[in-house]
């Protein structure tokens, strides 16, 4: 089978991925329509909380200054990544390594104290 | 990488290491309580890290190339570093009167950053560092583009320019990433020796075209210039200085080297009717309608700062033209240009900023009278706007001049047809120019001035008077900074192995 004939296989995989979840989809609301009468009420219409009753609306307000710990939380996610293979090959690595890592270290960590000396990390 | 391998990286890259230490110096002493009675010790730290960086540059450093090409040093890239610290540097000392009252400490370490950032661009052939060092810079300005907190103009355009900078990125990547994967290495010089082979393939003119989406709004060439007004206008003018001078020398230098080096052969043809594809067509397109649109707009412009932004476009149109002669001649006129251009309009900025801090405007009736007020200021404002217009005997005009005679010169040799039309455009929409430039001089100078007084010399006084000084001297003996930008360009090209 040469290359283009791939084409057309791969057409009809798309139309079986479309149509495929659209069968129990189908078939769940014509179960609907024919078996259960809409019967809407107090308790069916709350908000799901884990089972217990719910508390309040649903439309609370998020306080976006939190986006700030996501950065510095981010920024130490991502040295993880780097120090995991360092800490991998440690061992084999020459001393101007080590070095050249505690140089990233410091200038996270500076990044950190200046964060929090300008009083980032204080919930206003 | 062995011990001795990173020495020798830290000797390289030590004027970049010594800005990165004394921003984080700067960063840290801000944070003390009386960071408002430290703004000048702050400011001449700055500076000094700054000379300390330049002077090891200009007497230490060694020609060098490590990392496969990711920090090359050679004459060439340490004339730019020079000149782009030296722009950093007059920003510092800008924005020591600056609006920006709160966070000064961190205003100068990000112009260092953003200065590090160019000249590390300035400084590698590899595209990988090309793309890091360019969000370093743009990164660093986006910010300080957006510094001013309780003006919504300036958050404004700091939004717009991150947005549309963010965009053009991602056009900056996905073109490097298909040249990448046409020739199967991100070495520029590796690309040299490949490109011939890749001329005229399909997938690699797309990646030029992406690549240079990228580089056309880092130097603001229509139709990829719209930030460039709003960020000039809201942005605090030292960042504004930056962004017009340093950024813009930064962007045409390794436009320049990409041209030259990883696209060298599919250059293509833009003349008269005669396209074909290729880098060629789509600068010469991009310089025409830059210049075109930004003379054009400029006309209208009743603030001085949106007016110089649009200046500012039809000079990168100016430029561009300059970069479609494709030749060694032609490249140095260019890179001659961008120096000039950076100087006059850093100077520009710098009168700018002292009105601005005077009147509380840049509007053009702020200019008012200005040569009662202060006539050296006046003074210097006109040698900075004629110069731009490109009038004899200023930098300006040898500079235009010189770069359009080589384009001329360069284009009409062999199979290589003339671009006599983009030149024509050229030179007519600079007689157009000169008009908004003489707008403002008349406010200037015939204009009756709103309060009589004389002023005192603002601090940045003096150094304004020597880039007008430098302007005017430049024009006269053009040879001081041409002939070793000559020799470092004719250096670059003979270490090159073409194929």
């Amino acid at each position: 089978m040469n290359a283009m004939n791939d084409y057309p296989l791969l057409i009809i995989f798309l139309a079986i991925a479309i149509v495929f979840p659209l069968i129990p989809l189908a078939l769940a609301w014509a179960w609907g329509v024919l078996f259960s009468p809409a019967k809407p009420g107090k308790d069916k219409g709350a908000i799901y909380e884990c089972g217990i009753a719910s508390t309040g609306a649903a439309q609370i307000q998020f306080q976006s200054h939190y986006y700030l710990y996501a950065l510095v939380f981010l920024i130490f996610d991502v040295e993880t990544i780097f120090l995991l293979p360092f800490a991998a090959a440690f061992l084999k690595l020459p001393p101007a390594a080590f070095l050249a890592l505690m140089v990233f270290l410091l200038l996270l960590v500076e990044g950190l104290i200046w964060a929090w000396a300008k009083g980032i990390l204080r919930w206003k | 990488m062995n011990a001795e391998a990173y020495i020798h990286l830290l000797k390289l890259l030590a004027p970049e290491a010594i800005l990165v230490v004394t921003a984080l110096v700067v960063l840290g002493l801000g944070l003390s309580p009386s960071s408002e009675r430290m703004r000048p010790l702050l400011t001449r730290l700055t500076l000094f890290g700054g000379l300390v960086a330049a002077s090891v540059l200009y007497l230490f450093s060694k020609n060098a190339c490590i990392l496969n090409g990711m920090v090359v040093l050679d004459p060439l890239g340490r004339i730019f570093k020079l000149v782009i610290l030296g722009l950093g540097l007059i920003t510092v000392i800008f924005s020591a009167a600056s609006p920006v009252r709160r966070h000064y400490a961190e205003y100068l370490a990000l112009i260092l950053f953003s200065t590090v950032g160019m000249m590390l661009l300035a400084g590698t052939e590899e595209l990988l560092m090309i793309f890091l060092a360019l969000e370093l810079t743009s990164i660093s300005l986006y910010v300080l583009t957006a510094y001013l907190k309780d003006s919504t103009a300036s958050a404004e355009a700091g939004l717009k320019y991150f947005l549309i900078g963010g965009v053009s990125a991602a056009f900056l990547l996905f073109g490097l990433s298909l040249v990448y994967g046409v020739a199967g290495t991100t070495n520029l010089r590796a690309l040299v020796a490949i490109s011939p082979a890749l001329a005229g393939d399909p997938l690699m003119l797309v990646g030029i075209v992406l690549t240079l989406v990228g580089f056309g709004f880092k130097v603001a060439a229509v139709p990829f210039h719209l930030w460039a007004p709003d960020v000039y206008e809201g942005a605090p003018t030292p960042t504004a200085a930056l962004v017009a001078s340093g950024s813009k020398v930064a962007g045409f230098f390794i436009l320049a080297k990409m041209l030259a080096l990883g696209f060298g052969a599919s250059v293509g043809m833009a003349a008269w009717s005669q396209f074909r594809p290729g880098w060629l067509p789509v600068l010469a397109i991009m310089a025409a309608l830059s210049i075109l649109l930004g003379n054009l707009a400029a006309l209208v412009q009743s603030n001085v700062k949106r007016l110089l932004a649009y200046s500012a476009i039809a000079h990168s149109g100016y430029m561009l033209l300059g970069l479609t002669s494709a030749s060694e001649a032609g490249f140095t006129a260019v890179l001659f240009y961008v120096i000039i251009y950076a100087l006059t309009t850093i100077g520009a900025f710098g009168v700018v900023s002292v009105v601005e801090r005077r009147r509380g405007g840049s509007q053009l009736q702020d200019f008012d009278g200005l040569h009662k007020t202060a006539p050296g200021l006046a003074l210097c404002l006109l040698v900075f706007l004629i110069s731009l217009a490109g009038i004899p005997p200023l930098a300006g005009f040898f500079g235009k001049f010189y770069m359009f005679s080589e384009t001329l010169a360069a284009s009409g040799k062999g199979a290589n047809p003339s671009m006599l039309w983009l030149v024509v455009l050229a030179i007519a929409l600079n007689a157009v120019s000169l008009y908004y430039y003489l707008i403002v001089l008349k406010h200037v100078f015939v204009a009756k001035p709103a309060e009589e007084e004389r002023v005192k010399a603002p601090a940045c006084g003096p150094l304004i008077a020597a880039l007008a000084l430098s302007v005017l001297l430049l024009g006269l003996f053009p040879n001081v900074l041409l002939e070793p930008l000559r020799a470092a360009v004719k250096n670059y090209t003979s270490s090159l192995v073409l194929p």
